[in-house]
């Protein structure tokens, strides 16, 4: 079964239309709420941005942070090397491997493969949104109490796949379980753990020692 | 001086006594009915807080002030010699700090595979350098290749090594080489080949007594450790001492590769700091050539460097497991006795031979053993250590051998197998993993219906008691805090969990009360995480070195408080008297004179200990659809001997982790080459496909804690055992549900299909 994934935002810049041509439609930047300085586009055609850095605003993890970055900037590069947000992790950097997940409205998104000028508008939750070390969701408790993670490079991802699972489904099966976080590669060997980790938090019983 | 004593040795109710040596300065092993308090308990990892929010910080989350980007060019040609490299555009370049070439770095003119280093840039933005190594104009001479086994085995193929290297060179036996550049003594060469010429006579002999004479051919694909974390380091000078962030599985080897004044770095001081590795399985010893580069890119910029491959570089050019081609025979005595067994096979670890082994001929008692095998060079990315390297190859063509056997004489392939073992402690596993895996439940097999099940087993055996040469740093402050410390590093094992679990049991603490400190070159020499003996080396220390420290904390109390020292002892943070707490182990440590308590102590020699291995037996269930040829495996069981266990969740989840990446390994992953370009054509992870979470079986993990007696802690490691056997059982288990034998991995659904359409027609080698 697929993982469910977020095709394209529904408004707003999207990759495919941001990629077409040379520039970037004035009023898509309007409604997504990027502010290109100095500028009132009067043409949906005129107006191109970047190559240099565009300012723009973001939602992450209920804050509002001002971004100045160039548009081929990915989300992931974002919150790692510009925010210093690095939970996320880049393996595969073609959505593949789902260790870069975050989550867009509540739906997981690779965030290698979406342009951070592409997240205007959303709400962005990454790993750090989800719990702290001084504040952990149950879900991160019955990781470390399942021992779900090994060298824990693909760990906060899977997390977050998590959290987003039980949030649609707060009793899901073992299937629906592997189902969602199909898209999130462990090379350790820790789906076992994870599987036992999401039925814990969802009263389903897990590991018992 | 040794201390000779009489310890009980053994696991289950069957122990025994030995008398071992004990080596001077150190404590008895754990015994039987011993208290503990914290080892053989799950507690949770030390580090699980940090890995599950997203804290820990990895080498690539590692981001020091002013850092800058390294990036590395490489060949897009298979066999190349450079003849020149032009850099000038690249170094005009506006943003880039640093170039490098490899003829410059490494005296090295080759390519000799599609993805070798050619030149390094470092540049203020990943973008910049990306653009700079385009900008490198490279002339190269091109020359022929082969990038497989077979190509490189046909008569006339070209040649891919140096000088007099053949592409197809024997490894084993060897005859004594007369240096390094491959020539042959001919005078032990000859004595050689006369003596391996004797060995066949013997096993001819043997096998025309035997009463069933079972042959095969099997080939493994080559597997790519792919961790998650890509190789690479981000590397700091200051002056002429490197700090070095690498994501490492041997930070020492890190330090002495990158601080030798023969290498190219040759860094005065080097501080290797890995708090955190996103995965190794062997492929993480060495620094490698992206780790000498990022260091000498930094050096020349001035700048923090990171470089760190991309996913495409770590496929290609971080390591794999080599493939194998085997050829078999095994000669069966009529009451199941294994009397002769022969094998011939290759393997390819790249451009070199070394690695190129698989353990066919293990494990079991196979009589009179003819074998003689070959590394075959080919224009390919080398190969390094990969979780049990050799094993999981070898093996999975031993123990088809060992079905075909049994079935030659008319055994029952886990009876045939109890025949021809007599390891004391697999022998006591097998009747456990027949009985979990519902071994003599009916079923739907030999591919009598659409879907089929069947059953499969295979064994594993592994060397892992560790060794010496580690040290543990634990100290004791006057304010309660404890340090245990060790340099290695914690490979995602749990390492640094179990380090301060032995020390705190030694101390009376609850596991809470330490604090640990790892993957830091200035703390104690501690191991690299190889033969998974880090836990076996870091954990007799450890114990050591908290008892050693325990007893200098009772002797200030005992003095203080003048009561006498041999009523004393620390347990559930107390001073106990008698067995009675008398005292809070902080109001102990406040009795202390000086400010620090400080033990150093090494890992001593092993005692003579109850088994020198540790075995494991797994049987695997698997589901296949003969209409689509898909294979599912549906639950492996895996009975698996850790010697003593500390934490018994970690040493399960390294069971889990085994199967896990060996079930990828029988079903999904191989590294696949254009035989056209000589290129790597599934260098991701998406066509380079490991397991995930929809395939993953059920996995029941039964653990013995053996009390085994090579050191005071009587642990063995548990990295590598675990895939050993996976795949062997899984290929037993098709082979059962299907009736016929899959001898080549990864089972595709492709090969499924082959081999029932082939099945009535053929009925395939002797003896199946």
């Amino acid at each position: 079964m697929p993982r469910k994934k977020l095709e394209s935002p529904a408004e707003g810049v999207s990759r495919r239309t941001f990629l077409k041509g040379a520039g970037i439609a004035a009023a898509a930047v309007g409604v997504s709420g990027v502010d290109v300085a100095g500028e009132t586009p009067s043409s949906q055609e005129s107006l191109i941005v970047g190559p240099g850095p565009v300012p723009f605003q973001l939602t992450i993890n209920g804050d509002t942070r001002s971004i100045e970055v160039p548009p081929s900037t990915t989300l992931l590069d974002l919150l790692r090397d510009k925010l210093g947000m690095t939970g996320s992790k880049r393996v595969c950097d073609r959505g593949s491997c789902g260790a870069c997940t975050v989550m867009f409205d509540g739906k997981i998104v690779d965030s290698c493969s979406i342009l951070a000028i592409d997240a205007v508008g959303r709400e962005i939750t990454t790993i750090e949104g989800i719990g702290t070390p001084e504040n952990l969701s149950a879900l991160q408790q019955a990781f470390i109490e399942c021992d779900a993670l090994q060298c824990g490079f693909c760990t906060p991802a899977m997390v977050v796949s998590c959290t987003a699972l039980l949030n649609d489904n707060a009793k899901p099966t073992r299937d629906e379980i592997r189902a969602g976080i199909s898209g999130n590669l462990c090379r350790c060997g820790t789906y076992i753990n994870v599987f036992e980790a999401v039925e814990k938090t969802s009263g389903q019983g897990g590991r018992d020692d | 001086m040794t201390e000779e004593m009489k310890i009980k040795v053994g696991f289950g109710d069957t122990f025994r006594e030995l008398t071992v040596r004990i080596p001077d300065g150190d404590i008895p092993p754990y015994q039987p009915g011993d208290p503990l308090d914290l080892v053989g308990t799950s507690e949770i990892r030390l580090d699980a807080v940090a890995k599950v929010t997203g804290t820990a910080e990895f080498t690539y989350d590692r981001q020091p002030k002013g850092l800058i980007y390294g990036k590395i060019l490489r060949s897009p040609h298979a066999n190349a010699n450079i003849r020149s490299i032009d850099v000038s555009q690249a170094r005009a370049l506006e943003g880039v700090r640093a170039v490098l070439t490899t003829p410059d770095v490494f005296e090295d003119s080759t390519a000799r595979y599609a993805g070798a280093e050619i030149a390094a840039v470092a540049a203020d933005s990943e973008a910049i350098a990306d653009e700079a190594v385009r900008m490198i104009e490279v002339d190269y001479e091109v020359l022929p290749f082969c990038v497989t086994i077979d190509d490189s085995m046909a008569e006339g193929a070209p040649k891919v090594g140096r000088g007099n290297q053949e592409n197809v060179d024997r490894v084993s036996p060897r005859a004594r080489r007369r240096r390094r550049g491959g020539e042959i003594n001919a005078d032990a060469e000859a004595s050689m080949v006369a003596r391996m010429k004797e060995r066949e006579k013997t096993v001819d002999k043997l096998f025309a007594k035997s009463k069933g004479v079972v042959e095969g051919e099997f080939r493994t694909q080559v597997q790519t450790h792919a961790p998650l974390e890509t190789h690479g380091v981000v590397c700091d000078w200051d002056g002429k001492n490197l700090l070095c962030y690498g994501s490492s599985q041997a930070t020492f080897g890190f330090k002495r590769e990158l601080g030798s004044s023969r290498g190219p770095v040759g860094a005065k001081d080097v501080r290797v700091i890995c708090e955190y590795v996103g995965g190794g399985f062997g492929s993480k010893f060495s620094a490698g050539r992206e780790g000498v580069l990022g260091a000498m890119l930094a050096r020349e910029a001035g700048k923090p460097v990171r470089l760190m491959l991309d996913r495409k570089e770590e496929q290609t050019s971080a390591g794999n497991r080599p493939d194998s081609l085997q050829k078999l025979k095994m000669g069966v005595a009529a009451d199941g006795t294994i009397l002769a067994y022969r094998v011939r096979s290759w393997g390819t670890p790249g451009t070199g031979t070394g690695g190129a082994g698989a353990h066919n001929d293990g494990i079991y008692n196979l009589g009179e053993i003819d074998k003689v095998e070959y590394g075959v060079r080919t224009n390919c990315g080398g190969a390094r250590a990969h979780r049990a390297p050799g094993w999981p190859q070898g093996v999975f063509a031993l123990e088809q051998m060992m079905d075909m056997g049994a079935q030659s004489v008319g055994l029952d392939p886990i009876e045939f197998r109890k025949r021809n073992d007599d390891h004391p402690i697999r022998t006591a596993q097998y009747d456990i993993a027949r009985e979990k895996i519902g071994w003599d439940r009916p079923r739907v097999r030999g591919g009598a219906a659409t879907v089929c099940r069947g059953v499969g087993v295979a064994s594993n055996l592994w060397f892992s008691a560790g060794g010496r040469g580690t040290q543990v740093m634990v100290r004791v402050h006057k304010d309660g805090q404890v340090e245990v410390r060790n340099g290695a590093q914690d490979i995602g094992t749990g390492t640094r969990t179990v380090m301060g679990m032995v020390a705190a049991e030694e101390l009376g603490l609850p596991l809470a009360r330490v604090r640990t400190f790892i993957g830091d070159t200035r703390d104690p020499q501690g191991p690299g995480s190889g033969g998974s003996t880090t836990i076996g080396s870091i954990t007799p220390a450890a114990r050591l070195a908290g008892y050693v420290a325990k007893q200098r904390l009772l002797e200030v109390v005992a003095a203080r408080k003048n009561w006498p020292i041999d009523q004393l002892g620390l347990r559930r943070g107390h001073v106990t008297r008698s067995g009675d707490p008398v005292l809070s182990f902080d109001a102990a440590c406040q009795l202390m004179e000086e400010d620090v308590i400080e033990v150093l102590e090494s890992r001593k020699a092993n005692y003579a200990g109850f088994s020198d291995t540790n075995a494991g037996v797994q049987c695997a269930e698997v589901e296949v659809d003969t209409e689509t040829g898909e294979v599912r495996v549906i639950k492996v069981v895996a009975v698996a001997d850790a010697g003593k266990l500390i934490n018994p969740m970690l040493a399960e989840s390294q069971v889990r982790g085994g199967v896990s990446q060996g079930v990828g390994y029988a079903l999904l992953e191989r590294r696949i080459m254009d035989s056209q370009e000589g290129r790597m054509v599934n260098p991701n992870l998406e066509m380079y496909k490991l397991l995930g979470a929809v395939d993953c079986p059920e996995i029941e993990v039964v653990l013995f804690d053996v009390y085994n007696g090579k050191s005071n802690t009587s642990v063995m490691g548990l990295g590598e055992p675990p895939i050993v056997a996976t795949a062997a059982a899984v290929a037993n288990a098709v082979s059962d549900a299907i009736g016929v034998r899959i001898t080549e991995i990864p089972i595709t659904p492709r090969k499924v299909l082959e081999a029932l359409g082939r099945k009535g027609s053929d009925t395939g080698k002797k003896g199946e």
